[in-house]
């Protein structure tokens, strides 16, 4: 028998854990139990993934439900289409973000709208794995934000959750459902370890979490960047200026309520993502807090994004992605105003 | 890098490959595999080529007649131990090598002794692995190799190598009668070269090698405690037995 | 310099050993858990039904466990040992350094 470090049976106990061994015990519990569950994509079954997130599951659970795939990212989402109508409950992965796009075409036009077109006949219970974001100085291709592109497509969920505990939690959630979720993983985060219970999901779809409470301005985050608002929110308690952060967790759908309830307290917004500024999810969550929470609003909402650019190579990257001194200098905008 | 040794009329005769360390002053170390195996699977499979360039020694694998990606000639006389050496030979003339250390394995320790005793001059040292002086053949009933007969102690042998996938059961036969038509003698013995054997201590098919090791004036024996004649060219006390033994280069003295 | 940079653990099955093998006997481990093995270091020595056979690491990092005793027959596909390696970013990138962050930007909290 294959042994891991976090046993899906220790799960009541915290445990020193990383995002990878999070994702992995959570792919563990879902292979084990229900036999329809299926692992594929490139390199995830012998060699384990290259970021390590399938390690030993092949060896535990088979070369039939967990299996490499060409490298072929249409045929991989069309292959989980197929499977999905006849009962399965796949689990592709996508290597890395920016190879999303080859597949586009199933992801969009059969696997969001399937369950539609058959009128109900053909659910799509399909969780897509999908690294994503920046932050490990990889090449072109490798360090994409896919989130309001897929969050627009009518028929999809998509999540991404930001630390050791979601992560395992929000895939639990995304393979139990019977819609197709696009599961978005901060490759930055794989290696932060958490003393963290890897247990059965605490809230519902759709649901954000308050991960630090603060009264002068809510700060908007998901995956690697809720980190990067965690460390503002330290520095600027410094200051003597109490942020809020809130982790959406689930991109789409939103959860309006929380946003609003969180910025009724506030009275300030800053949203942050890794994504370029036009038309990314910070516009949505913006107009969302704008049609929501208007009457709370002390400021106008700030974006804190990446370039209208093609994601940059490596070296730049700290260039590129939100630094704590540009969300400090967001909230300072809102708090002059 | 492969390569491939024409016989005199052009046509291939044999495959070998050559590999380890790069180049140097010491011969470099000829491997010769046993029956129904080839250099693939009897050495690089078993760490031999890993092991010989840690050791800095240049190496010359062969796959024989009738095995692996040489070709497989169907006339017992082509597999004669007298015809295979003179086989060995022409590889080392083919390398540039005037002379080697020879390490073979089973039916290879009885071609390398061949090689040494008919060329003299050619074998610096020989480290013989899997090798007895008991006549393999005694018991078999080499005509009915092919149906399967019941061959004896080398009938098992044979029955494993014919159960390969991409054997060819013709050739592995002839090969065997070829081997059988010159039964092992232990003199004339290889003149001034060095012998190491080595068998597993379970290794039916080396019986009586101490005694025979005994009878020459330059032989060790080494006894790889719990292995048998299958799985002995694994172990690394025979990997490092050898090299060392090797390493000592030219003159009888231990 | 020292990397004492996060691990992440590496699981290796027996390998496709060809010629229609399924399975093999351990004959011999040649490293011990807790032990540093280099990749293409010999590993483990298995016997098939056809010859002996000298694994070497797939992985340069410390050997954690060891799945299959010796005389053991192991299965193509079943785990034969798990490696600690240092983390690296999988085929590309590097792993990000846990640091604290510098900052320029003071703020002044709001008049309440």
């Amino acid at each position: 028998m294959t042994e891991l470090a976090v046993p899906a049976d220790q799960a009541a106990t915290a445990t020193e854990t990383s995002m990878q061994q999070a994702v992995n015990a959570a792919l563990r519990t879902l292979l084990a139990e229900d036999p329809a569950t299926l692992v594929f994509g490139e390199d995830v079954g012998r060699l384990g993934g290259v970021f390590r997130v399938t390690d030993g599951l092949q060896a535990e659970f088979g070369d039939r439900r967990v299996f490499d795939t060409p490298l072929a990212e249409s045929a991989i989402i069309g292959l989980a289409v197929g499977l999905a109508m006849n009962g399965w409950r796949p689990v592709p992965e996508l290597q890395f973000d920016g190879f999303a796009y080859p597949a586009v075409d199933q992801i969009v036009n059969q696997m969001a709208r399937m369950h539609y077109r058959t009128r109900g006949a053909a659910p799509m219970p399909i969780t897509l794995r999908l690294p994503s974001f920046g932050g490990i100085q990889a090449p072109e291709h490798h360090g994409e934000s896919l989130e309001a592109l897929f969050a627009h497509v009518p028929g999809l969920k998509v999540c991404a959750p930001s630390d050791p505990a979601d992560a395992y939690g929000l895939l639990l959630q995304s393979v139990r459902a019977d819609d197709p979720v696009i599961y978005m993983e901060p490759k930055a985060r794989y290696w932060n370890r958490r003393a963290v219970r890897l247990g059965e999901p605490d809230l519902p779809i759709g649901a954000s979490r308050t991960v630090r409470e603060g009264r002068h301005a809510t700060l908007v985050a998901w995956g690697a960047m809720v980190h990067r608002c965690e460390q503002a929110a330290e520095l600027a308690a410094e200051d003597g200026v109490e942020l809020e952060v809130l982790d959406l967790r689930w991109l789409k759908p939103i959860d309006t309520d929380g946003l609003a309830a969180s910025v009724a307290r506030t009275g300030r917004a800053v949203v942050v993502h890794e994504a370029p500024l036009t038309a990314g999810l910070g516009a949505e969550v913006s107009a969302l807090v704008t049609e929501h929470a208007f009457a709370s609003l002390r400021a106008p909402v700030q974006r804190v994004t990446g370039f209208d650019v093609p994601y940059p190579a490596g070296p730049l990257e700290p260039q590129y992605l939100p630094t704590v001194d540009r969300i400090l200098l967001a909230v300072q905008r809102t708090l002059e105003f | 890098m492969d390569q491939t040794l024409l016989d005199a009329t052009g046509e291939p005769a044999l495959r070998y490959t050559v590999g380890g360390a790069e180049p140097s002053r010491e011969p470099p170390v000829l491997l010769v595999h046993g029956f129904g195996s080839d250099f693939e699977l009897n050495w690089a499979r078993a760490g031999w080529v890993g092991a010989l360039r840690n050791s800095g020694r240049r190496l010359v694998g062969v796959d024989l007649p009738g095995h692996g990606g040489s070709p497989r000639p169907h006339d017992p006389e082509r597999y004669t131990p007298k015809a295979l050496a003179a086989l060995l030979a022409r590889v080392l003339d083919a390398v540039g090598a005037p002379e080697a250390d020879v390490v073979g394995y089973s039916m290879g320790s009885r071609l390398s002794w061949q090689l040494a005793v008919d060329f003299p001059g050619r074998v610096r040292r020989a480290v013989l692995g899997g090798f007895g002086p008991v006549d393999a053949f005694e018991d078999t009933d080499l005509e009915g190799l092919e149906r399967g007969a019941d061959g004896g102690r080398f009938g098992a042998v044979f029955a494993a190598a014919a159960a390969l996938p991409g054997a060819d059961t013709a050739a592995l036969a002839a090969c065997a009668r070829g081997q059988a038509s010159q039964v092992y003698s232990p003199s004339p013995a290889p003149d001034g070269v060095p012998l190491l054997f080595v068998a597993g201590e379970r290794d039916g098919i080396a019986e009586g090698v101490e005694s025979l090791a005994a009878a020459l004036p330059a032989a060790e024996v080494l006894r790889l405690p719990r292995r048998d004649h299958r799985n002995a060219v694994s172990a690394q006390a025979f990997k490092s037995a050898a090299t060392e033994f090797l390493a000592r280069g030219r003159g009888l003295s231990g | 310099m020292t990397h004492t940079g996060p691990t992440s653990e590496r699981t290796f099955a027996l390998p496709d050993l060809g010629e229609g093998l399924v399975e093999a006997t351990v004959l011999e481990w040649l490293v011990q858990p807790g032990e540093r093995v280099e990749r293409n270091q010999p590993l483990v020595e298995l016997e098939t039904a056809k010859s002996a056979v000298e694994i070497p690491s797939p992985h340069t990092g410390v050997v954690a466990r060891l799945h299959a005793e010796e005389g053991r027959v192991v299965a193509v596909g079943e785990p034969l040992a798990t490696f600690a390696v240092e983390a690296g970013a999988g085929i590309v990138g590097t792993v990000p350094t846990e640091e604290k962050p510098t900052r320029r930007v003071r703020l002044r909290p709001p008049a309440e």
